[in-house]
């Protein structure tokens, strides 16, 4: 059996004339998600209001720390404006790792047979969905940086020191690789639906996984042993945990570079892993005529 | 018969039905059942985490573990009985306004309220009311204090008047649907509100603190609605002051305005009603 | 005593002018522009208890609108109206327990449960004795012959023994006053059918007091002797059918079929030939030379079978329909220099 040629060839680094397509599609998709903004902007401020609870939640567990025992009001080295800062952070981690409706909407494009115009069609599903989203992801940054930019002024005092500009650079990069390992993460999953019929809980299983595991309610130093090291070992923290562990300089040195380095990794093996699981589903669909 | 009792027929058919409709859609209600307590899970598994770090939720509070899982304990048992009962029909009332359903309801000689409050009974929900009971009297049995039966009894009154208090708010909301149209931001908020009310109220403590904790005990009360009813079973927790005593009594007025402020405001709105055709 | 007696009963829509764009949207979130529709203007009716009454009228007409005010589900902008003694609108139990409303387009029983159940919840809503609603129960099951139906999903029924079912739901209790919004809507020739003999025999039993509204003319044929015609709110006929058919169809429709397989050519100085179809022929004859034109016509020509026809009602309707509308343009054309009537803006 032959394969397809590697994955991240066609999708990442694709010929320099696609740049139109791209483009037209990224147009196309922005006019699209302009008419759904609504109560677009309240909506956003809106899922802010847990950082409230957050805030107190977190003071009152470090009011309430043992003190003498050398670790001075801190936890797995988070003092409580660290804590606070960490949570925040996480936040806009999310913001650009988390794809809602992306895995259902290729679960349903496959249970309903839409898929099969992408056999046809000259592009891409990976590449008009990557586009679509980046169009989505554009629009609600555009939107949101409003409630983001009031609620980090507003909470500015919860960070300490600003990073330097090399830190900076290595954030700015975690983020965008978060965005595109969620992306092919997802997507991977949504393609599941070739040979499974209910993904959901596939879907659901890997939320509740990356609610606990990705760090975004807590920093993962904070679990206990045996599930320390696994957690390591698993691409979630990268969704959440990385990146706002980077700004905050939970993460220095060579490990900063590694740590980049196993991000970028992950990115490749699961966009690989998306375009295999596309390539041999399109294939395994009109093998039984679906 | 008499009108109560009528009314508590009629609820019981609704259950029965829902009942009958969720069996016939086994695997989806496993589902659900299943996701929902997996939430639980997940949370109970954060607050354990926070007490491997700290001994108490603030200091001098009294709010160690287990009375702190007493708490979540209730909060787990007023929250899932309000989604039980009420949350599939509040989500539903925006649909019976935009398809004109609401039509046949205003139809019966029934309270239109009732009928649209109580339609559908969300069994899927019940996980979690007996995961809060059993959380809660396992850390009562950790923290070796048995509750007297009258404490019991105001126990259940207090966590009623949780469930009515979150009731209220989320048909306040509802009822909006007559004027703006299905509104998902609006449940939203509804949720966000009342998980402020997820953590003992103490905790809102501070400069930002104060104010916070002041305007949703007495303007929006969903800080009362599960606080109140939990310290009458962690009896550990001393009155600091007048207003713990008063608390009790304020929730019932609490209880009793926002009840009827939902009531008027949902009046108002079935008289707004325009009934889309077909 | 009459049943229901309106007066003067308006109901006006305001509606928001929606708009097109992203600054449009925003601005009319500030100063939003609205239009009113009159749904239903000023009408005055009376029917007598135990009448069965048809509401015709094209769509928009405002005939779901009346029966939607008359059963309290919508509050007028003004006028009154009584049903059975009660103001609809003030919803008093005592008045909805004395009424049913059936609506076509829209369903009540559980979709996922048999019907079964649901009429259990209607026993209990309703507070129907449990020897009264087995006994309706079965006699009404029995004449839309949907008993062996009761335990079975509603949602795996046909449209058909959908609505059969609803209308057994809406007649447990027994209401005095019974309101059917189209209830014969998408429904089989069959199923129509059935339903139609349903709801005479039921009505002359038991004396209901019937408002209907339907599109099929033949649910009018067969069911109402007064027929109320509205047009855009208005009531523009109130009477019986006969009169109506009377009143507006001047003219008879001749079929003549010829023998010989070919159709004469002159025959258009009869009348207007409105099919020709070898050797059958359809002409429109003023109704007063209709004998006139046969004579004539079987004096020229071998015909093999002649007949007489009144036109079809919904013909007459739809030039009933088309009259109004007429009037209503050129009284409109006629008072343009004041503002439009029906829908008028203002800011707010």
């Amino acid at each position: 059996m032959t394969y397809p040629s590697p994955a991240i060839v066609d999708t990442i680094f694709a010929p320099v004339y696609r740049w139109r397509l791209w483009i037209t599609i990224l147009r196309i998709s922005i006019q699209e998600r302009i008419i759904y903004r609504g109560d677009f902007m309240l909506g956003t401020l809106m899922r802010f209001l847990p950082i409230i609870t957050q805030i107190f939640l977190w003071g009152a567990v470090f009011s309430a720390l043992p003190t003498g025992n050398g670790s001075e009001g801190r936890i797995v080295g988070y003092s409580y404006h660290d804590m606070v800062a960490y949570y925040l952070l996480t936040m806009l981690s999310r913001a650009f790792s988390s794809m809602p409706g992306l895995a259902s909407g290729i679960t349903r494009e496959i249970r309903e047979g839409t898929i099969k115009r992408f056999i046809v069609q000259p592009i891409g599903l990976l590449e008009y969905l990557f586009f679509y989203r980046l169009a989505h992801k554009l629009v609600y940054y555009s939107v949101a940086i409003v409630p983001f930019a009031v609620v980090f002024y507003l909470c500015r005092g919860f960070f300490q020191e600003t990073p330097h500009g090399l830190v900076w650079a290595t954030y700015i990069a975690s983020l965008v690789l978060a965005f595109l390992l969620g992306f092919f993460l997802e997507a991977t999953l949504g393609l599941l639906g070739f040979w499974f019929l209910e993904v959901s809980s596939f879907l659901f299983i890997y939320m509740l996984l990356s609610f606990f595991f990705s760090g975004h309610m807590f920093p993962i130093d904070m679990l206990p042993e045996p599930m320390a090291t696994v957690v390591k070992l698993i691409p979630l923290q990268y969704l959440a945990y990385f990146p706002a562990a980077v700004f905050l300089g939970k993460v220095q040195g060579a490990a900063l570079v590694t740590g980049l380095l196993v991000q970028a990794g992950w990115v490749i093996v699961f966009a690989f892993l998306a375009q295999v699981a596309l390539r041999r589903g399109l294939r395994h669909y009109s093998g039984f005529g679906g | 018969m008499p009108q109560p009792l009528r009314y508590l027929q009629i609820f019981a058919t609704f259950a029965r039905n829902s009942l009958i409709r969720d069996m016939t859609f086994r695997a989806n209600f496993l589902i659900e059942f299943i996701s929902s307590l997996s939430w639980v899970f997940m949370n109970l598994g954060f607050y354990i985490l926070i007490f491997h770090y700290t001994p108490s939720l603030g200091r001098d509070t009294g709010w160690g573990k287990y009375e702190f899982f007493v708490f979540t304990g209730t909060a787990l048992m007023i929250n899932s009985l309000a989604g039980m009962l009420f949350m599939t029909n509040a989500d539903n009332f925006g649909e019976l306004i935009r398809r004109g359903g609401l039509d046949f309801v205003l139809v019966k000689p029934v309270d239109t309220q009732f009928l649209v409050s109580l339609q559908r009974v969300d069994w899927s929900s019940s996980g979690n009311f007996l995961v809060g009971l059993g959380l809660a009297v396992y850390s009562l049995r950790c923290l070796g204090v048995w509750p007297s039966p009258v404490t019991i009894v105001l126990y259940v009154f207090y966590l009623l008047c949780g469930v009515v208090i979150l009731y209220s708010l989320m048909f306040l909301l509802a009822a909006t649907a007559v004027w703006l149209g299905r509104n998902e931001t609006l449940f939203d908020f509804w949720f966000y509100i009342v998980s402020f009310g997820r953590y003992p109220m103490e905790i809102y403590e501070g400069r930002f603190g104060r104010p916070f904790r002041w305007f949703f005990t007495f303007i929006i009360p969903v800080l009362v609605a599960i606080n109140v009813p939990s310290r009458f079973l962690v009896q550990s927790i001393r009155p600091q002051s007048l207003e713990e005593w008063l608390l009790p009594l304020y929730t019932i007025a609490a209880t009793v305005i926002v009840f009827a402020v939902c009531r008027a405001v949902f009046q108002l709105a079935l008289h707004s009603y325009r009934s889309a055709s077909s | 005593m009459a049943a229901i007696e309106i007066r003067g009963l308006s109901k006006t829509y305001r509606v928001t002018r929606k708009k097109e764009g992203l600054v449009a949207t925003l601005r009319a979130l500030f100063r939003p522009e609205y239009e009113y529709v009159h749904a239903v203007r000023s009408i005055d009716l009376t029917i007598e208890s135990g009448e069965f009454v048809a509401f015709l009228g094209p769509n928009g007409a405002g005939k779901t609108t009346t029966l939607k005010l008359l059963s309290g589900i919508i509050t007028p902008t003004s006028g009154e109206a009584r049903v059975l003694g009660h103001i609809p609108w003030r919803r008093e139990n005592a008045y909805r327990r004395r009424f049913a409303l059936v609506m076509g387009q829209k369903n009540q029983l559980w979709w996922d449960l048999p019907a079964a159940e649901s009429f259990h919840l209607h026993q209990q809503i309703y507070g129907i004795p449990p020897d009264q609603f087995t006994r309706v129960r079965d006699e009404l099951t029995e004449m839309l012959g949907v008993r062996q139906l009761l335990h079975r999903p509603v949602r795996e029924l046909s449209l058909g023994e959908r609505m059969k079912m609803e209308l057994v739901a809406a007649l447990l209790h027994s209401p005095q006053v019974l309101f059917l919004d189209e209830p014969t809507i998408g429904l089989d020739v069959v199923a129509q059918y059935t339903i139609q003999q349903f709801l005479r025999e039921y009505q002359a039993r038991t004396g209901t007091t019937v408002i209907l509204t339907s599109h099929y003319m033949k649910d009018v044929v067969v069911l109402c002797r007064r027929v109320v015609v509205i047009f855009d709110g208005q009531i523009i006929y109130d009477g019986s059918l006969t009169n109506l058919v009377d009143h507006l169809g001047d003219y008879k429709i001749i079929t003549i079929r010829f023998s010989d397989g070919q159709v004469p050519t002159d025959l258009s100085r009869f009348g207007k030939i409105i099919l020709r179809e070898p050797p059958r022929v359809r002409l429109r004859v003023a109704r007063n030379e209709a004998t006139e034109v046969i004579r004539a016509v079987l004096a020229r020509y071998i015909a093999e079978d002649v007949s007489v026809e009144d036109p079809p009602l919904e013909e007459l309707i739809a030039a009933l329909f088309a009259s109004a509308r007429n009037s209503r343009l050129s009284q409109e054309r006629g008072n343009s220099a004041v503002p439009e009537d029906t829908t008028h803006s203002a800011n707010h």
